[in-house]
């Protein structure tokens, strides 16, 4: 599912350089629930960016799915952030004036999908994700931090991505509820066949995951 | 569509800051429209002055000005010269002369005419105005009983250019026929006064210069003076006066509007000291200059009140565009292209345009006159309304009559509000949020999703 070869990214701060992340290798298989564990400034969120094409490597290679997306253009990796990758974040990062269907529809409608067809894929993964039908058009302002993190989750899953990315998914919940995200991302890891990778701090957390990458400052120690 | 929706939505996002952008807004297109009308009435007014007082310059000798004055007479020979000239689609050459009735107290050369002499009466009464004329001094004086005012007799080449005629507002042949201007026949038109007075028709004849003349038809003109007038074939007065290859005035027909100055420029360098060389343009961009101040206010408060309107979009749009750079850094992370993102942001910026140009297209319905008023009584009121005429005795008259109402008629100047303001309007609102997005939507290319996951 996920290749990568001599992995490196460069940041320029002030009059010296950082290295964010250092030739980093590892290959991944797909449709299984993976950790990159490590500390904050550890590079985690980087690599994340870098699988996620939202950020281009200084060196080295990163296939997905068979796809070199390195060696894309920007049309492209718009595409291919599109089709392929569905992305979760810490803070939710759900559009403020949309209701929670209206959230789960936009990657759709980005990808071209008509209204109707939208609108009931985006009501079965509320359901899947245990949304009940009476806050389906309420915005995230009136969600609770879980209930938020599943529309997320939702939105993630809306356009069928083959890997999903997960920045601290349960960063900002209570131990309870990030249990419930957790087992929740579980599942549709198997039911979607969906892969999905998830960043943490939390060893707790990692530890429920099949495979786990540990990352020091930006290199792979596991 | 999802797009622009999203767009709608997001304008009223913070409602208290859309209602103050839109009421700016408006204030911003309503000044634009009140002076696009403005300028679109004063062009109007303009361009109807221009064209009601004509593509045409005057040639008179130096210092004379109809019988008034002194100077030496222009020749058919100097005036070759100005045919040539650019831009000159005609000359008519008028030669005047005035002739005493046969056995008047007022003998020949009276009132500054040659010394010819007509069987015709003056179909004029001479009234006051008359004895002062005579030299008399008060309305008790006099006149002696045989006194008749002398006739006019004008000679031409052209009878389609009328302006020596005088104030006139028409030259109908009534009765009969024009004769050929450039025949040297002993033929000529005759006013209707002239015709009544002498009991004249067509076919009859008259003398003048010891000639027989016949009537070949009868004009009207509108006015008792210029309906006591002969008007003959130029060659024949010269010839009949003894004043050969002379000329009184000449009309001096420009092809287009915008040439008038520069052929008057050219016909005084030809013709020197000998001639004094008016144009109505001259005098009528005089009267005109005010308007043309305001027409020129109002094209930079058009073009200043755009470009506020602008610049307001640009700062409220660059702002909102930091607040969310958090937002399009997730739209784009979840699959958005640069250009959905920007498309989602200028409909933020067209409809808050287009609410700001309805209510200011509102307000320019409301203003758009009264302003226009305002801006036209402070230019007219500032200015010079002396109009002097020049050159021959007919084009004095004929100008003043032309411009005299222009004073007036600029307190009725109108501008047109109709629904082509509203069109205006949405034009006024795209371009505006077109302009003031154009920079907002370059910083949103610019915005990398890595950057705000990271600042996350």
């Amino acid at each position: 599912m996920i290749i990568t070869k001599g992995l490196s990214k460069e940041f320029t701060s002030g009059d010296h350089k950082v290295k964010a992340v250092n030739n980093i290798s590892f290959e991944m298989p797909e449709g299984i629930f993976a950790a990159i564990l490590g500390k904050s400034g550890s590079g985690k969120s980087t690599l994340l960016s870098l699988l996620g094409a939202l950020d281009k490597p200084t060196a080295g290679s990163i296939e997905v799915d068979g796809i070199k997306i390195n060696e894309l253009s920007d049309r492209k990796l718009i595409k291919y952030r599109r089709d392929k990758i569905g992305f979760v974040f810490q803070n939710y990062s759900l559009i403020h004036n949309l209701n929670a269907l209206e959230n789960v529809c936009l990657p759709m409608e980005f990808a071209g999908v008509g209204a109707a067809e939208r609108k009931e894929r985006a009501e079965k993964l509320l359901e899947e994700v245990g949304l009940t039908e009476d806050k389906f058009h309420r915005r995230p302002a009136r969600l609770s931090g879980g209930e938020q993190q599943r529309v997320a989750i939702a939105r993630a899953l809306a356009n069928k991505p083959k890997l999903i990315l997960a920045d601290e998914p349960t960063g900002n919940l209570d131990s309870k509820t990030g249990q419930v995200i957790i087992d929740l991302l579980h599942e549709l890891a198997k039911t979607e066949k969906t892969t999905i990778l998830a960043v943490t701090h939390d060893i707790g957390i990692a530890r429920q995951a099949k495979v786990i990458f540990k990352l020091q400052d930006g290199t792979l120690v596991e | 569509m999802g797009m622009i929706i999203r767009g709608f939505k997001n304008a009223f996002r913070n409602g208290i800051r859309s209602f103050a952008v839109i009421i700016i807004l408006a204030i911003s297109i309503g000044m634009a429209l009140v002076m696009l009308v403005a300028m679109k009435a004063v062009e109007a007014k303009i361009t109807s002055v221009k064209a009601s007082v004509g593509n045409v310059v005057t040639i008179s000798p130096a210092g004379a000005q109809g019988f008034e004055g002194g100077g030496t007479p222009l020749t058919g020979t100097q005036l070759k010269d100005v045919s040539s000239i650019t831009h000159v689609s005609k000359v008519t050459e008028t030669l005047e002369d005035r002739v005493s009735t046969t056995g008047s107290s007022t003998g020949s050369g009276f009132g500054g005419g040659t010394s010819g002499t007509t069987s015709l009466s003056s179909a004029i009464n001479p009234g006051t105005l008359g004895q002062r004329f005579n030299g008399g001094s008060s309305s008790n004086q006099t006149l002696p009983t045989n006194f008749s005012l002398p006739i006019e007799i004008m000679g031409t080449n052209d009878l389609s250019t009328t302006q020596a005629l005088g104030n006139v507002s028409q030259f109908k042949i009534t009765s009969g026929q024009a004769f050929d201007a450039t025949s040297n026949n002993n033929e000529a038109l005759i006013g209707s006064g002239l015709a009544t007075k002498n009991n004249l028709s067509v076919g009859g004849t008259f003398t003048a210069y010891d000639t027989t003349i016949k009537v070949d038809g009868i004009f009207d003109t509108g006015t008792e003076f210029s309906n006591g007038m002969v008007v003959m074939p130029l060659a024949s007065v010269q010839r009949l006066s003894a004043q050969s290859d002379q000329i009184s005035s000449a009309t001096v027909q420009v092809d287009s509007v915008d040439q008038v100055t520069a052929v008057a420029t050219a016909i005084k360098n030809k013709l020197g000291s000998a001639a004094d060389v008016t144009s109505s343009i001259d005098a009528a961009n005089n009267s005109l200059a005010p308007l043309e101040n305001v027409k020129n206010i109002s094209m930079y408060s058009l073009i200043g009140a755009l470009v506020a309107g602008a610049v307001i979009i640009f700062l409220i749009m660059v702002m909102i565009v930091r607040e969310r750079r958090q937002e399009i850094g997730v739209l784009k992370a979840i699959g958005a292209s640069n250009a959905m993102v920007v498309g989602q942001f200028m409909s933020e910026s067209m409809i808050l345009a287009l609410l700001g140009s309805i209510i200011g297209a509102l307000i320019g319905f409301a203003l758009a006159n009264p302003i226009l008023k305002m801006l036209v009584n402070n230019a007219s009121s500032s200015a010079s309304t002396a109009v002097r005429g020049a050159g021959g005795g007919g084009f004095a008259r004929a100008f003043r009559g032309a411009t005299s109402g222009f004073q007036n008629s600029l307190q009725s100047l109108h501008g047109a509000v109709g629904t082509s303001l509203i069109l205006y309007a949405v034009l006024a609102a795209v371009a505006i949020a077109i302009l003031g997005s154009a920079i907002p939507a370059f910083i949103i290319s610019k915005i990398r999703p890595a950057e705000v996951m990271r600042a996350e």
